[in-house]
């Protein structure tokens, strides 16, 4: 079994996830965009595509399958963005005026 | 809050933040590596090193009372002299192989599309004594019948050349595989190949057996010669349950990554014995009664070459595998005093094993005849052992196969002969099934370059995969959907996403108007031009 199919690795990667997570809270107030629950699920599903996507292409790759990893990629990329754009809009809906300093930062 | 503590959270944050961000860049990228073993790791090619059968499925859940086919009229065994391909040669001048020639119209296309294609492939030759006028004449008269010129013919035949040259190590790694073969007559005498102590009978034990001179060849090898037990007496096994646990065990032990038990179906044994199985040959063959239960087991072929079909593959190499497991299987359950026989391929059967297979729960059989199991798709090579050992049976099992080769049809499509059917399932001996032409099949084996056969039909089936989260993913999806889009969706998704390398007709050999073509690259070890001087 390789490293980045065992279970450390995927321990690995939730602590990533986790940081980002956290950090993309504390972004997210600095910039004073309110979130809610289902600007949470939205953000979620958007990460499963991202992560479906990237996932899909490397698999296709390693299997030697490179029409599906072109091809997906062709599909999925653009997708990824679009979805990807659409959704901070829809992330940034009710923000609020900064005022703190930190926010002065970003 | 100081300006100094203020400052302090600020670079917490300011800190967090960027470590979220790397966190999300490490995150992503490793979702890359991840993705690029799971292509690349070979343990995802299932079956090829785990001695417990790697990535079986849970199959519990599709397990059902019924095997997916039907009875839908009287049934019949199949008749080996005409339906079993290895053995026409031996029939073909026969009255029954003439009268099944006449109710078969597709057998009897399918025997003069072989003439014609021996015919386009061998250019006659000019023998001793052959005057040069009368060689031209023939060579004209050889170029009228198939439609070639003669310098367009020795082009394409240097082409076919040096295909051929190509498949030096795939051709060397196909023999090798193929180099183990145990024999039928190795289970009468018990000893040395198979390795059983003091020739095969335990000490104190006694055996059954005696070698007898003068004895007709099929005798030899006679059920009651070579399916004897090695004690006189039977252990008395304890629960049929654990017997059967027990013999699965043992099954991977040998090396077999499939396993299932079923009580064998008559209707599958053939109904003539055939030459060297050791039943009188053309006459009805009786079943033996103790071929009471039927232990299919299985292995896959090594996938890359799999893939690169029909010319850098073999099925050799998981023949010989399941070859020496049936034979493993059957020396260890005559040493436990019960009968038991190995059918082991690639020809040495009594009875025909795919309905076995679905029987015993191994898989379901596909719109290309074979035997699709949810771990290993359809490239799976078993072999059967018939025994009296007292085991539990497996289920058969639906995880919506019959669903989707109603849809899917891209074997049919993909195949070079033509032998898959695109219609509806017929009756065949009374059950309901897709019948494909074999004869067509079997001709195409002969009519391209490269290892004998043909496994485009494997390698292009989607449940044909590897098991990485890809492919398992998808094949959960279509075993639970009931309305039937994910079949449409996945059919078209296999179509543009893994497309055959060539068209059908590309997969032939140059001299049949083809191009060589393989289903996919072989693997950089099967690659000969990187290894030898040519
Ligand atoms: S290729 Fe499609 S139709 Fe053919 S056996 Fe496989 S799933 Fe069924
Ligand atoms: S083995 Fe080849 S020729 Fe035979 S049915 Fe499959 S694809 Fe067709």
């Amino acid at each position: 079994m390789s490293f980045f199919t065992s279970g450390l690795f995927w321990f690995l990667e939730g602590v990533c996830f986790c940081l980002a997570g956290a950090a993309l809270k504390h972004y997210l107030e600095d910039r004073g965009i309110p979130m809610r629950w289902w600007k949470w699920m939205l953000f979620a599903g958007w990460v499963i595509l991202l992560g479906f996507t990237i996932a899909f292409i490397t698999t296709s790759a390693g299997e030697n399958e490179t029409v599906a990893a072109l091809k997906g990629g062709i599909i999925l990329v653009p997708i990824s963005i679009i979805t990807g754009a659409v959704i901070w809009r829809l992330l940034k809906a009710g923000r609020r005026p900064v005022i703190s300093q930190a926010s002065d930062q970003d | 809050m100081s300006k100094a503590e203020a400052g302090k959270r600020c670079d917490r944050r300011q800190f967090l933040k960027a470590s979220g961000a790397a966190g999300a860049v490490l995150g992503s990228t490793g979702l890359g590596f991840f993705g690029y073993a799971a292509g690349k790791d070979l343990e995802t090619y299932t079956g090829c090193v785990n001695l417990e059968g790697a990535h079986q499925l849970d199959r519990t859940k599709w397990q059902v009372d019924k095997p997916h086919y039907e009875a839908v009229g009287p049934t019949d065994r199949p008749d080996p002299r005409t339906e079993f391909i290895f053995d026409r040669g031996m029939y073909r001048n026969t009255q029954v192989f003439q009268d099944f020639l006449e109710s078969h119209p597709e057998v009897k296309e399918a025997e003069e599309e072989m003439a014609r294609f021996r015919q386009q492939m061998n250019k006659p030759r000019q023998r001793p004594g052959e005057s040069e006028e009368e060689y031209a004449a023939k060579i004209k008269a050889w170029e009228e019948q198939v439609k070639i010129n003669s310098e367009e013919w020795d082009r394409l035949m240097a082409e076919d050349q040096r295909c051929q040259e190509d498949l030096i190590l795939s051709e060397a790694w196909s023999n090798a595989m193929g180099a183990v073969s145990p024999r039928l007559s190795d289970l009468v005498q018990g000893g040395g190949r198979m390795g059983m102590r003091g020739g095969g009978i335990l000490p104190g034990q006694g055996g059954q057996q005696q070698q007898q001179e003068a004895e007709p060849s099929w005798a030899q090898t006679s059920p009651e010669k070579t399916d004897a037990p090695r004690r006189r007496e039977p252990l008395v096994m304890k629960d049929p349950k654990l017997t059967s646990k027990l013999i699965k065990k043992m099954a991977h032990e040998f090396g077999s990554v499939l396993v299932g038990i079923t009580q064998l179906n008559p209707d599958w044994v053939y109904k003539y014995g055939r030459h060297g199985r050791g039943f009188e040959p053309d006459k009805v063959m009786e079943v033996p009664k103790h071929w009471k239960y039927a232990i299919v087991v299985g292995t896959p072929m090594s996938w890359d070459p799999m893939y690169a079909n029909p010319n850098f593959g073999t099925s050799n190499d998981a023949y010989s595998k399941s070859r020496i497991v049936a034979y493993r299987l059957t020396a260890f359950i005559k040493a436990l005093g019960y009968w038991a026989r190995p059918h082991t391929p690639g020809t040495d059967y009594d009875l025909m094993v795919p309905p076995i297979m679905v029987d015993a729960g191994l898989g379901e059989q596909g719109r290309h005849s074979i035997v699709i199991t949810p771990e290993l798709g359809c490239n799976i090579r078993p072999a059967v052992v018939t025994t009296n050992i007292p085991m539990a049976t497996d289920k058969p099992i639906r995880f919506g196969v019959q669903e989707f080769c109603k849809g899917c049809k891209i074997c049919a499509e993909i195949c070079p002969s033509g032998a898959i059917t695109r219609d509806d399932k017929t009756v065949v001996r009374g059950y309901n099934r897709y019948q494909i032409n074999y004869s067509k099949c079997h001709n195409f084996w002969y009519c391209n370059q490269g290892n004998i056969g043909c496994r485009i039909c494997v390698a292009a089936c989607p449940y044909t995969r590897k098991a990485n989260w890809l492919h398992t993913t998808a094949l959960k999806a279509t075993a639970m959907d009931t309305s039937g889009v994910s079949h449409k969706v996945l059919t078209k998704l296999q179509k543009q996403l893994y497309p055959s390398q060539g068209k059908p007709e590309d997969y032939y050999m140059a001299r049949l108007g083809g191009k060589n073509t393989s289903y996919r690259q072989p693997p950089w070890w099967l690659r000969t031009r990187d290894f030898i001087e040519l």
